[in-house]
């Protein structure tokens, strides 16, 4: 790795930075949207699930670029708006964050067996209250290392922010090779870079996996984007 | 906000489409196919009695899960070529695409080698099997049951995955939607579309997944 290199290494780890907040701010809103999916998905209302499985199916069937694409192309020439590339970024990356998140959430909300449900309804608690106290931290448990897994996936989902010009990590790299006349190493350094940050989180997800002991590993969809 | 359909000013790219989904077709197909090869030796590798090959192929299997494919897509299309490696666009989308799935693949497949019990390795053995002969008629049969569910999920990935060629200029799905939406300005219309293209190839993958499941296991048709 030459000198040069090393003198960017600021601006490399101010882009890891804006990386790993967008996939987090995806993440987070793939969460909680997610979760109301995921309510949706089980609910006892036909329409409402259908709906629901129509959403992510779709969403799990077209490639995060489609979405970008259109988000950023598409929505300013339909609606006569401005989306800046992290807003058209941060929508493509939740609406699909969201999709997985529910699949991710409804494994939760079904490993919890039934007669917690009733036996919380029996004790008069309210839909919210029942969630709160007795679902949610039973739900927790099996959701918490998947979780873990999208978000590494959401992380890596997020070069593609760079297509469209957002200046993430790896548009930081391609510029910075740009600048210093192209060549092999700010391109690795991208993939170092990327590489460390996901590996310690998955090594943080073992731990959490470990520590909450769960033994239904949700398999998700692999190779990632 | 009144915006309406209009399908028949992309009409005229359509067999522009017809050429970019055979791309996208073409690339995934070898995709996965190079990349069950190469998963398959790297799951070997894994349980490996040599330890370095053991170190590798975690060391491979880690570094390609955990970078971007579009990463490890500009190393082998910008990259490279400073080494004196040159590829075209498709070849360095297929490269790229075949060693990110490989990794993933590698996982699959040794799920499914871990899965099955020592004892068959050993009663194999015994009734004089050779290796070659207790991969082929034990091991493998058993295996294939264990990944056909994740081998399906890695399948679809690939397709969705394909369409990150189109960031080293390879002309699928994904770069029709680009082109012609610029050019047109229909960009709702070419974004139903090619997410069109995308839905039935992968639900495609789907049912013909629950179909072959169905006939080779009776019950195993396990979606995503």
């Amino acid at each position: 790795m030459n000198h040069d290199l090393v003198s960017f290494l600021p601006l490399f780890l101010k882009a890891a930075a804006l990386t790993v907040w967008l996939s987090w701010l995806a993440l987070m809103i793939g969460a909680v949207a997610g979760g109301f999916v995921a309510l949706a998905r089980t609910s006892r209302w036909l329409p409402l699930r259908v709906l629901a499985l129509l959403f992510v199916e779709f969403f799990r069937s077209i490639p995060i670029l489609i979405v970008l694409f259109f988000a950023y192309f598409g929505l300013p020439v339909m609606f006569k708006i401005d989306i800046s590339t992290f807003t058209a970024a941060t929508l493509a990356l939740a609406l699909h964050a969201t999709a997985t998140m529910s699949e991710v959430m409804r494994a939760g909300i079904e490993s919890v067996g039934r007669g917690q449900w009733e036996a919380a309804q029996s004790s008069g608690m309210t839909f919210a209250q029942t969630m709160r106290h007795v679902v949610g931290p039973e739900a927790l448990r099996v959701v918490l290392p998947p979780s873990v897994g999208v978000y590494v996936a959401t992380l890596k989902e997020s070069s593609l922010a760079s297509i469209i010009g957002y200046v993430e990590l790896t548009k930081t790299g391609l510029l910075v090779r740009e600048s210093t006349g192209g060549g092999f190493a700010p391109l690795l350094m991208l993939g170092v870079l990327y590489f460390l940050i996901n590996y310690g989180i998955s090594l943080a997800g073992g731990v959490l996996e470990r520590r909450y002991n769960v033994g239904t590993k949700l398999m998700l969809a692999g190779g990632g984007q | 906000m009144h915006y309406t359909l209009q399908f028949r000013s992309i009409r005229e790219y359509l067999p522009l489409l017809w050429d970019a989904a055979q791309t996208t077709l073409n690339l995934s197909v070898l995709a996965i196919i190079l990349s069950v090869i190469i998963g398959c030796g790297l799951a070997i590798m894994r349980r490996s009695q040599s330890r370095l090959a053991r170190i590798l192929a975690i060391a491979y299997i880690e570094v390609m899960r955990n970078t971007p494919l579009l990463v490890i897509l500009y190393i082998v299309y910008f990259a490279l070529p400073a080494m004196g490696l040159r590829f075209s666009s498709f070849t360095a989308a297929l490269i790229g695409l075949t060693l990110n799935s490989a990794g993933y693949m590698a996982e699959i497949i040794r799920a499914g080698l871990v899965a099955i019990a020592h004892g068959q390795f050993e009663a194999a053995r015994a009734q004089g099997f050779n290796p070659a002969q207790t991969y082929r008629h034990i091991i493998l049969p058993q295996v294939f049951r264990v990944i056909y569910a994740p081998l399906g999920n890695q399948v679809i990935a690939v397709i969705l995955a394909s369409s990150l060629a189109s960031a080293v200029a390879v002309e699928d799905v994904a770069s029709w939607m680009q082109t012609v939406g610029s050019t047109s300005f229909r960009f709702f219309e070419t974004f139903l579309v090619a997410a069109g293209v995308y839905l039935v190839l992968c639900q495609a993958v789907n049912l013909m997944r629950l179909a072959i499941g169905r006939m080779l296991f009776k019950d195993n048709g396990v979606r995503r």
